[in-house]
């Protein structure tokens, strides 16, 4: 099992619902408007009059084998603005109840 | 939830909430009544009290100044006026314009209650009359027939006025100078002395022959009956067969000693239609009637019941108020779908997205149609200042939604789906469309406060602008955001024709943002010299200053010329119109525009309500001219009165005209005039002086009509009695002065009736025999003990002059010389009249001021200037609070200077004058120029939060702003076009209004672009070194850490 933690412009949102429906990832814990910015190049989402942008998280925990497929349609989604931006890291579980 | 966000998720229901609100508006629309200007009730009341009898200066001692006196405890009081005449006094009071008029009209009913017990005996109770735009005619009607004519005014009533009293909204129908019946007895007093008989017995038994009289039931056999004796006459021609008396046993029937006449009334007032004989007959509306329909209502049945009149009665509109007014709407409306089509056309120009114009343009019908709810709620109606506002409105209520799509497009581009772009991208800039629409709504909301004659206009251009401001934010932060999320799309990249918007308009705009970029880079490298320029512009502008005139209302070609024309004091009527005529020949032949004449000369004795509005008298005449509609004729109204006035002062025996080209209640009153107002006791002093300065008024290249309001004293004929010999004869002044009313003015003993109505039966002497001095020293009067005496006998008639009137103000007795502008301005003539006082030999105790519409327009200056300041500070407020920072605003409040400076080039330009109309476009002006300067400093704010270097910033977000700004002015600035280019009805008023606002919104956007960043820059590097600074005095901890 191994946490993917997804951090992303709000404005994918539908679209990381619609990778999550589509992988059949059924948990998830949802952080909605969270501030964040890139170490290198993304830009800062305050939700200040500067950077009124914000960002959602999530975290999912999930097989191993879903991990890839899931990374890869992060990808994809980044692929098609890199402006907006999202990204995932991925935990080792080490235990669960 | 946000209220975007729900819009966006629950697209029904926010069409379903747009819909409800068009249905409502337009139902409202459909129900507001129209006219041309809001419902006014300007503050002034009149008490008029009679005292028959009295000349003009016992009127002025003993009932006048009593009323003045007593008036002055009345609350809220502003001015006092009044004009003593013969008989009559007339009292006005004005208020301020907030004043609760019932309550004012109560406390002067309280006075008068209180004053009635010291005011003479044989003073009739004061009545209190209280003036409203509504109780104006509002429409004119000349009626003229040949045969029919003795018998028109009961032709009109039975046939016209009736049936037309029971159309809806109605008023009253009236008329003027209708021909009365009268039946005249006109005695000859030799006659009368011979038979030893006087007039009052001749009166007596006349009116004692003239009865019906129960007298009792009489029962016979089953019956009852009533008992009656007829004695009325009825035939008129049953009079001079009546006996009056009996001469040495022989019956003296009346036409023995009596000419006995059944006819017309004598001539005192004489109407001409088109130089035919005839009456004029006026319809008011009730109050709150829609004068559109009622009109038309009228017009329709007026068609119907002609029918039933003889042929040879006409009857022919002259004026028809509604005409204006639907001229005057229809013109603004035009000018309401040009200004849509053109700011449709900018923004498809600078979008070039068919998707994006619609959701834009949609706020436009939506946040209009609320001002439509707001005027059916408020009861108002749809009248020329509410259409102009929503003028002025138009080009505004884009902004918001433009800002919205703006960046929501710009989200859907970098590829978010429609949906969120439309959630996330309103989020980010909800805030800031909301600040600006605080700036305008701090501009226009002031406009709501103002008081007075202005008040009624501004206060409608006040919320109106706020309420469709405040529903097209509104609008764009619920119902653009969805139609964006439901209509715009992601526009894949195509392969664009030749003639595409990307290879042409764009290709144009790229070039234009360029050019401004380098612009702006070379300003910022020479800013001192930038700064230097532009204050020198605007220093410079302020030399063209003393080149505009000023003015105070704008004035308005209605078609109309109404002149009163006044002959020597004294002139008999029959003279007084044979001048009428004369110049009824003149128009018709010089004139070829004038399509209707209406004159009345003389005076109608019976006091109708119309003689409030209009100076009658046996040497006046009125003319009231319908023209040709303002497209089919070359010359203006003005060259018209103006050519009339050189044609009348070929007239020896015409003393003073004054000729009127607006309605008169109009705004301000319509009157432009200064007068000089004299103030002083003694007549001969104060006439003197006035004559004078009338001279020298006169001379004046830029005057014209200079008129004195006190009238020519005129002459009288005084009977002096000797009371010792009246004594001998047991009889008195009042005996004697009754008698020789009832024989020089006529004794009415009884009427005389005929199918309902009732005539009078006027007895008095044959004219020839009491038209001159020696005529009226031979009349003779009976005394108690039945002897005949003449009256030179016990008095003497002699000629003197009086007063006609004696007119007050602030209770002290007051002459006003009149003069109107010619080709000139009214501020400036006011300076040369005061020139001319100036150099006047002035007497001691008497007191000479300038005032007039003068002083009105003064104090609307002064009254504007307070609203500048005050809308300046508010817009100060909401920007200071939203940059929160004290130098920002003043960065953006550098781009006002220029907007005047703009305001005065456009006025220099277009010889307009500075009138409070175009005062008020200058101040409107401020909100919007202000919302191009925070749209500016606002991004470049951003940019330097960003990280970019002030100079960077500046030049980064100019180019990014340049779009916007421009869309923003140029929708606005296109929106104005058709008003200032208007030329139809009632255009004149708003014209000004519109080229103002152009004229500094064209030359304050264009230097906005480069003296804000300009002005930011040199602001700004101050400000930020002492930000880190702050910063760094902060976090000093970091450093001691370091250390240690």
């Amino acid at each position: 099992m191994k946490a993917v933690f997804i951090a992303f412009n709000q404005a994918h949102t539908e679209r990381v619902e619609f990778i999550l429906d589509q992988l059949q990832i059924k948990g998830f814990t949802w952080w909605e408007d969270v501030q964040g910015r890139g170490t290198q190049t993304g830009e800062p989402r305050r939700g200040t009059h500067t950077w009124p942008e914000m960002n959602s998280a999530l975290m999912t925990i999930i097989p191993d084998e879903l991990v890839n497929p899931l990374l890869e349609s992060i990808r994809k989604l980044d692929e098609i603005n890199k402006e907006v931006g999202v990204r995932a890291f991925v935990w080792e579980i080490v235990q669960e109840y | 939830m946000s209220i975007y966000k729900s819009a966006v998720n629950k697209p029904i229901t926010t069409l379903m909430v747009f819909t409800a609100i068009i249905v409502m508006g337009i139902f409202a629309l459909l129900k507001i009544p129209v006219d041309l200007y809001p419902e006014m009730n300007p503050p002034y009341i009149s008490v008029l009290t009679t005292y028959p009898g009295a000349n003009a200066a016992d009127i002025e001692t003993n009932v006048t100044k009593k009323l003045e006196d007593a008036f002055n405890s009345v609350d809220k009081l502003k001015e006092v006026t009044s004009v003593s005449s013969d008989n009559l006094s007339v009292v006005n009071l004005e208020f301020g314009w907030e004043t609760n008029l019932d309550e004012a009209t109560n406390d002067i009913r309280d006075v008068v209650d209180r004053m009635i017990d010291q005011l003479p005996e044989g003073v009739d109770r004061p009545t209190i009359y209280k003036f409203n735009t509504n109780s104006m005619p509002i429409l004119f009607y000349a009626v003229m027939a040949n045969e029919s004519y003795p018998g028109l005014a009961k032709l009109m009533d039975e046939k016209i006025i009736n049936p037309l009293n029971r159309v809806e909204g109605i008023g009253s129908v009236g008329m003027m100078g209708t021909p009365k019946r009268v039946i005249y007895v006109d005695a000859d007093p030799r006659k009368l002395d011979a038979y030893n008989l006087t007039l009052e017995q001749i009166g007596n038994v006349i009116s004692a022959e003239n009865l019906n009289l129960p007298s009792g039931n009489v029962k016979m056999g089953q019956m009852d009956y009533q008992l009656r004796i007829q004695g009325e006459f009825t035939e008129s021609s049953q009079l001079p067969e009546l006996v009056v008396g009996s001469y040495q046993g022989t019956p003296i029937l009346l036409k023995d000693v009596a000419n006995v006449r059944d006819t017309l009334k004598d001539l005192t007032f004489d109407e001409k239609i088109n130089s035919q004989t005839g009456l004029r007959m006026f319809v008011m509306k009730q109050s709150g009637a829609n004068t559109v329909q009622v009109a038309r209502d009228v017009k329709n049945k007026l068609e119907e019941l002609k029918k039933d009149l003889p042929p040879d009665v006409k009857i022919d509109m002259i004026m028809d108020s509604s005409s204006f007014i639907k001229g005057s709407i229809s013109n603004l409306s035009e000018t309401l779908m040009w200004a849509f089509l053109f700011v449709v056309l900018v923004v498809l120009f600078f979008l070039g997205r068919w998707r994006a114009t619609f959701i834009i343009i949609l706020t436009i019908p939506i946040s209009l149609i609320v001002a439509f709810i707001y005027l059916y709620i408020t009861g108002n109606s749809i009248n020329v200042i509410s259409l102009t506002s929503l003028s002025i409105a138009i080009g505004m209520v884009v902004d918001d939604a433009i800002v919205v799509l703006e960046n929501i497009s710009k989200h859907i581009d970098r590829g978010s789906s429609p949906r969120e772009a439309a959630i996330y991208a309103t989020n980010e800039v909800w805030l800031s469309v909301i600040i600006t629409t605080l700036v305008i709504v701090a501009v226009f909301f002031p406009l709501t406060l103002v008081g007075g004659m202005m008040g009624v206009m501004f206060n409608q251009l006040g919320w109106i602008v706020s309420i469709t401001i405040t529903t097209s934010t509104l609008a764009a932060i619920t119902l653009t955001p969805m139609l964006s999320s439901k209509l715009l799309v992601l526009r894949e990249k195509k392969r664009t024709g030749r003639f595409s918007y990307e290879r042409t308009i764009e290709v144009l705009l790229d070039k234009l943002d360029i050019f401004y970029v380098k612009t702006l880079k070379w300003s910022l490298s020479r800013k001192k010299l930038v700064i230097l320029i532009s204050a020198a512009m605007f220093i410079g502008s302020f030399f063209l200053v003393p080149y505009i005139g000023t003015d105070f209302m704008p004035e308005s070609d209605e078609s109309r010329i109404s002149a009163s024309i006044e002959l020597q004091t004294g002139t008999r009527v029959d003279e007084t119109v044979k001048t009428a005529r004369k110049i009824e020949e003149i128009i018709q032949k010089k004139f070829p525009e004038v399509t209707l004449v209406s004159a009345s000369a003389g005076a109608d004795d019976e006091g109708s309500m119309f003689s409030l509005f209009t100076t009658t008298g046996s040497n006046m005449i009125n003319f009231m001219l319908r023209l040709k509609d303002l497209d089919e004729r070359q010359r203006d109204v003005w060259t018209i009165a103006d050519e009339m006035r050189e044609e009348l002062a070929q007239f020896p025996e015409i003393i003073s005209t004054n000729i009127t080209t607006s309605s008169g209640f109009g705004m301000g009153g319509g009157s432009n005039t200064v007068d000089v107002e004299i103030y002083g006791y003694d007549f001969n002093t104060t006439n003197k002086l006035a004559e004078q300065i009338k001279k020298d008024l006169s001379e004046l290249s830029s005057a014209k009509d200079v008129m004195i309001s006190r009238k020519k004293d005129k002459p009288e004929l005084q009977i002096v009695l000797d009371k010792t010999k009246l004594a001998q004869h047991g009889l008195n002044s009042a005996m004697v002065s009754m008698m020789i009313r009832n024989r020089v003015s006529g004794l009415i003993p009884t009427k005389y009736k005929e199918e309902g109505d009732e005539y009078d039966i006027r007895i008095r002497l044959d004219e020839q025999y009491r038209s001159s001095v020696s005529d009226l020293e031979d009349i003779s009067l009976m005394t108690p003990m039945g002897k005949q005496i003449k009256l030179k006998e016990i008095g003497q008639v002699s000629e003197y002059w009086g007063p006609p009137s004696i007119q007050h103000k602030r209770k002290e007795r007051i002459v006003t010389v009149s003069v109107k502008p010619d080709k000139t301005s009214l501020g400036e003539l006011a300076a040369q009249i005061q020139q001319v006082i100036n150099k006047e030999n002035i007497p001691q105790d008497v007191l000479v001021q300038v005032g007039g519409a003068y002083q009105d327009q003064q104090e609307s200056f002064a009254d504007l200037g307070l609203l500048l300041v005050l809308s300046l500070l508010l817009v100060f407020i909401v920007m200071a609070s939203q940059f929160e920072s004290f130098s920002a605003p003043l960065v953006i409040m550098f781009s006002i200077p220029f907007a005047f400076t703009g305001v005065i080039l456009a006025l220099y330009l277009t010889g307009t004058t500075l009138s409070v109309i175009s005062a008020l476009g200058a101040v409107l002006l401020i909100g919007i120029v202000v919302k191009n300067g925070i749209v500016l400093v606002d991004f470049t704010n951003l940019m330097r939060d960003r990280g970019l270097s002030l100079r960077e910033a500046i030049v980064v977000s100019g180019k990014s702003r340049l779009r916007p700004v421009l869309m923003t002015a140029l929708t606005t600035i296109l929106g104005m076009v058709p008003l200032a280019l208007s030329t139809g009805e009632g255009s004149e008023m708003w014209r000004p209004m519109g080229i103002t606002v152009i004229g500094g919104l064209i030359f304050s956007t264009i230097v906005t672009m480069v003296i804000v960043p300009v002005m930011y820059s040199v602001f700004a590097r101050t400000g930020e070194r002492n930000k880190i600074m702050h910063l760094r005095k902060k976090f000093k901890f970091l450093e001691n850490h370091h250390k240690a």
